[in-house]
């Protein structure tokens, strides 16, 4: 049932991003437990406005949890305590009166903020632009039913596919490393016949340029998998690793 | 050389060695485990089994250089990527919550890997780099471990090699790529199973000599 | 001035073969002399952007979020349609181009349809080759489903993801065109206008939401994807970000709008909860399969819908329509659902709710096989309600979703302005007055892909362009107007935010030119809407300044362009006295309220051109020829 909660708000403002910066504290009074956390903020902003100052600046779109745009580490949590959810899908029912919520934004060096909780991960692209695709031009494909794909095989492919490319793996990753997200790329289209043909060039392209980006290395620590709001599984990680053992060591590709 | 080493230089290449290292870690703790329980069969059985391991020779030197190889790869790669991760993350975080994946194992590796360095050196000095020629080994332990201290400082570390290999075990499969919905969870029991049968296996034998004086 | 579609002559099945043929082509060697403006990178920009650049074309392509992968096409969950006939169930390309002409309300363009219908099967066969994991039955083969009342099983689909799976498809095509050279990405670019020279559409100019600098890029022709206006509502499914500013630009700069009293209003949403509510989640309309819609007799019934016996249920949809169900098309399913809810009969706490209950299919099929069709969407709805739909039927309402209208263009694409394209959502569209279920993600690619690579070739190849520079006076007219307006939206100084305005011209519309609109509400919207406009020069409150990421701004731009935009959808259906699709005038239905066409007089494309600010729109008609098909009466029953 509709209910309505006072809380305190701890958010990360930073103006620019070389720009000297801490948390400051928002009171957000009469908060209905339906709202989504994203509309939480859209009540503080309309308050902070009406009061001459500067709106929290926040990523935020679809928000319907599928655009990847919205994202900040809640209590320490990338997107919320919820698990699979995104931060535009995660309400504030699970809050109580009285509560304190520290808001931070995506921290990784590959990650930098361009204001307040809104960071750059064009590092992403980069990584996708490296070979995160299939080497078809327009037109000359053969019909789509020439080549079978086991149903097994295309539901792992779209399990890996589903990725939204929020970056909370990277957020949640004690190491900052986006294994995660190249993963799920590297893992989609090797397990597709039509990914195979330029599987080794893709492996070894997208963990160089990944690298290259200063994203951390990954321990295996799993956080990104319990964080991902897609639930992808590390099974992906295992999978890019065995490609790129194939690519780097067995292959004869540079 | 440069086909070879290039991939070897990427994170996934420095992750590889390793899981490859490390794996070779827990081969030795396996073996060196089994030796040191001839123990439980008295001063003798274990006596004999020293001097049959070091009738070996040569293939015990070749051994031991291996050991210094891996250890020379694991310790420096190891150090490199905990340098580099800690550079990917100019600003932690102010408050900091697991979500469920980190265990103590994962969360604490470099620093359970460097405690073990230094033990090992430990460990060398007292039972590797000591004139053997009028004393036996099984003298030598019941030397040590009639000071607590030694004790202290045998169970603690086996303690943290227990914690180190928990989830160093599973994650070099990992690494390795060996994840699979049907051995994976067996995998990561086996890790756990593994950690424990070190820490006991080992842990008990200061308490055993000890007891034995 | 009178439009001219461009539609080649010929017999349907062969314009386009036909009129690919007669298309000039570019030289492969010039082609990459020759610099094309993708503005939005969703479905139709995406692949428009791709398919360019592989052509060999230099491409800039722009988009307002901080990745293409983003665009809003990534939201649309059931699926693409396309007539392969896989299933052998009589399905055919003159099946799906009938279908969609008829579900349009014979308000569409046969040529533009039919080529659709054609296209259908390559999209689909390119995607494919993409690696886009379309699900498959247990052989191998592509698996299909029937969607949004078709009587075929011609929908594709990835799980309830479609839309995000073909558009990083799209995306990766992009990516590989960006790591060739041949596409510079400008992302975190919203375009402010549009710069025509010569009666030529040679550019655009963009701010740089990060450092807020005004950005002008020239280019030989300009293509713009950049999606519905549906947020004129204020609440809709559309993502927050989703504007008519660009297109809106556009016709102030003498394109022509056309239909925009065609918006969409999906049945199966999660009601509104409240006023700070920002948005509205979309169930997919593949619930209707299996889901039963109902309210409770009694106008008023307050009881827990487990306490409401079957006899005292009203499954309205199954009772009116007895072959279609609750398989309606979705415009008659969202007018029903406000009739009840007006009689009183609505649930929820607001009332403006109907029951969408699955208790019968989880009887008849078992809990299992319903979480595996819908699991995903009933966790959804869980999560954002709070209510387990296995045990508590769902609450569903309709919200504003899709626009089919747009930007006119003609058969090429090409808007009234030479050298302007209009694609996906953003035109006027195929869809005539109602869009069918997976028809939308079928209509950007089929754009993008398969439709403007010919096109473009044809007008660039077949054109005399000056050569032009950014510096030319109408580029620097342009910036000044853009950064003078900007000045203007920061220097109001007012009251209110605006969101809140923004909601009250959603509220505006909602109430007299939503599911159902009638002559005097229209007029007093056009009266409400212009007072509000007033208010919001006068009384908005913008803070920050231009000069850096300032998401008010940003905000107020769009918001601004809203309330312009939000007279012209009221006169255009204030225009129209007929009801089609999208559009229900009271005045004129059915004696079972349905929607009644006025083939006579209203069988055309109302194109409005803009003749200043303070002057009403000019209408020009564009009469739609049906050469193929008879025009009947829709029935569904």
């Amino acid at each position: 049932m509709t209910k309505s909660i006072n809380i305190t708000l701890k958010v990360w403002r930073q103006k620019g991003p070389h720009v000297k910066s801490g948390f400051e504290t928002y009171p957000a009074t009469d908060i209905s437990t339906d709202m989504s956390f994203l509309e939480m903020i859209d009540v503080v902003n309309e308050q902070l406005t009406l009061d001459g100052k500067d709106p929290i600046a926040f990523d935020h779109d679809c928000r319907e949890g599928i655009c990847g745009m919205c994202g900040a580490v809640i209590n320490g949590r990338s997107h919320g305590p919820e698990k699979g959810t995104t931060l535009c899908q995660f309400h504030m029912r699970h809050f109580s009166n009285g509560d304190t919520i520290v808001i931070e934004p995506w921290r990784a060096k590959a990650f930098p903020i361009i204001k307040d909780l809104v960071v750059d991960r064009s590092a992403f692209d980069q990584i996708i632009l490296a070979g995160g695709y299939i080497s078809v031009n327009t037109g000359g494909a053969p019909d789509a039913n020439s080549i079978p794909i086991a149903q097994e095989i295309a539901e792992l492919a779209m399990d890996a596919a589903a990725c939204i490319g929020c970056g909370a793996c990277v957020a949640a990753c004690p190491n900052a490393s986006a294994m995660l997200f190249t993963s799920a790329k590297i893992s989609q289209l090797a397990l597709l016949p039509q990914g195979r043909l330029e599987a080794a060039n893709r492996a070894l392209a997208m963990v160089r340029k990944m690298d290259e980006l200063c994203f951390g290395n990954c321990s295996n620590e799993r956080e990104c998998e319990a964080e991902c709001p897609k639930e992808i599984s590390i099974s992906n990680i295992a999978r890019l690793n065995r490609e790129f053992i194939k690519a780097g060591l067995v292959s004869s590709v540079k | 050389m440069n086909r070879l080493t290039n991939p070897l230089g990427t994170s996934v290449g420095k992750k590889l060695m390793m899981a490859v290292t490390g794996l070779g870690f827990c081969c030795f703790l396996t073996i060196h485990l089994a030796g040191n329980l001839t123990i439980y069969g008295g001063k003798d059985f274990f006596n004999s089994y020293v001097e049959h391991l070091h009738s070996l020779g040569p293939l015990v030197t070749l051994a031991e250089l291996g050991l210094l190889v891996f250890a020379a790869i694991h310790i420096m790669t190891g150090a490199l990527l905990f340098y580099q991760s800690l550079k990917a993350r100019p600003i932690r975080y102010s408050v900091n919550k697991r979500a469920g994946g980190r265990t103590l194992g994962s969360a604490t590796m470099p620093y359970t890997g460097f405690i073990l360095l230094l033990f090992v050196i430990f460990h060398l000095i007292n039972f590797h780099f000591v004139d053997k020629t009028n004393i036996t080994t099984f003298q030598l332990l019941s030397n040590a471990f009639a000071n607590p201290v030694y004790i202290f400082i045998y169970t603690v570390a086996v303690i943290i090699a227990a914690i180190h290999v928990s989830h160093g075990l599973w994650s070099a499969f990992q690494t390795l790529g060996a994840n699979h919905p049907k051995y994976t969870p067996f995998l990561r029991g086996l890790s756990i199973v593994f950690s424990v049968v070190v820490g006991i296996g080992f842990g008990f034998i200061p308490v055993y000599v000890f007891l034995l004086l | 001035m009178q439009l001219d579609a461009k539609i080649p002559s010929g017999p349907l099945a062969e314009k386009w073969d036909k009129h690919r043929f007669e298309l000039k082509l570019v030289n492969p060697a010039n082609k990459r002399k020759y610099t094309i403006i993708v503005v939005g990178t969703g479905l139709a920009g995406g692949s428009a952007a791709a398919s360019l650049g592989e052509l060999g074309y230099y491409v800039k392509n722009f988009c307002i979020q901080d990745s293409p992968r983003r665009a809003h096409s990534i939201a649309a969950q059931g699926g693409i349609n396309a007539a392969k006939n896989y299933q052998n169930d009589g399905d055919s390309i003159w099946r799906l181009f009938y279908d969609t002409i008829k579900g349009g309300d014979f308000r569409a363009r046969e040529a533009n349809v039919y080529r659709l219908a054609q296209v259908s099967n390559n999209i689909i066969d390119h995607c494919v080759a993409q690696g886009i994991p379309f699900a498959r039955e247990y052989g191998g083969l592509l698996a299909n489903r029937s969607f949004g009342g078709a009587q075929v099983s011609r929908t594709f689909y990835a799980r309830g993801q479609t839309g995000q799976q073909l558009l990083l498809g799209a995306y990766s095509s992009l990516m590989r065109q960006v790591a060739a050279g041949q596409v510079s990405m400008f992302p975190r670019r919203e375009m402010l206008d549009i710069v025509v020279i010569n009666g030529q559409a040679r550019g655009i100019v963009v701010r740089n939401l990060i450092t807020g600098e005004i950005e002008n890029h020239a280019a030989d022709a300009v293509v713009l994807c950049t999606g519905g206006y549906a947020n004129v509502f204020y609440l809709s499914t559309n993502a927050m970000a989703s504007n008519v500013s660009a297109t809106f630009r556009a016709y102030k700069k003498g394109a022509f709008f056309a239909n925009p009293c065609y918006t969409q209003i999906h049945p199966t949403c999660i009601p509104v909860h409240g006023t700070y509510q920002s948005k509205l989640t979309l169930m997919s309309e593949s619930l209707r399969n299996d889901g039963r819609v109902w309210v409770p007799k009694t106008p008023g019934d307050r009881r827990p819908p487990n306490q409401i016996p079957e006899s005292e249920r009203d499954y309205y949809l199954e009772e009116k329509y007895p072959s279609f169900g609750n398989l309606v098309p979705r415009d008659v399913a969202s007018r029903n659902a406000k009739t009840q809810c007006d009689m009183g009969k609505g649930v929820e706490e607001t009332g403006f709710a109907v029951y969408l209950d699955f208790a019968d299919a989880i009887k008849r099929d078992g809990k299992d096989v319903i979480q595996q069709k819908y699991g995903n969407l009933f966790q959804m709805y869980e999560k954002i309600t709070a209510s387990n739909p296995y045990e508590t039927p769902m609450m569903i309402y309709p919200a504003s979703h899709y626009v089919m209208g747009g930007l006119w263009v003609d058969y090429n694409l090409m808007s009234n302005l030479d050298g302007l394209f209009v694609m996906g959502e953003a035109n006027f569209s195929d869809h005539g007055a109602n869009r069918l279920g997976a028809s939308a993600l079928m209509q950007g690619l089929a754009d993008g892909y398969f439709v403007i690579p010919y096109t473009i070739g044809g007008y660039l190849a077949g054109t005399d362009r000056p050569e032009i520079t950014t510096d030319h006076p109408a580029f620097k007219e342009a910036t000044r107007y853009v950064t003078e307006r900007t000045r203007k939206l920061l220097s109001i100084n007012g009251k209110r935010t605006v969101d809140d305005i923004h909601r009250q011209l959603g509220h505006i519309l909602w109430e007299y030119c939503g599911m159902s609109r009638n002559d005097d509400g229209l007029l007093k919207a056009r009266k409400l809407i212009q007072e509000l406009r007033e208010e919001f020069w006068k009384n908005a409150m913008v803070p920050g300044s231009s000069e850096d990421f300032n998401q008010s701004l940003e905000r107020a731009g769009r918001v601004a362009d809203f309330l312009e935009f939000a007279e012209l959808l009221v006169i255009d259906a204030f225009e129209r006295k007929e009801s089609c699709g999208g559009h229900f005038n009271e005045a004129y239905q059915t004696e079972e309220h349905e929607a009644r066409r006025d083939d006579e007089n209203f069988c055309h494309v109302s194109a409005w051109e803009f003749k200043g600010d303070d002057n009403d729109p000019e209408l020009h008609k564009e009469p739609l020829v049906f050469e193929n098909v008879e025009l009947t009466q829709r029935s569904y029953k």
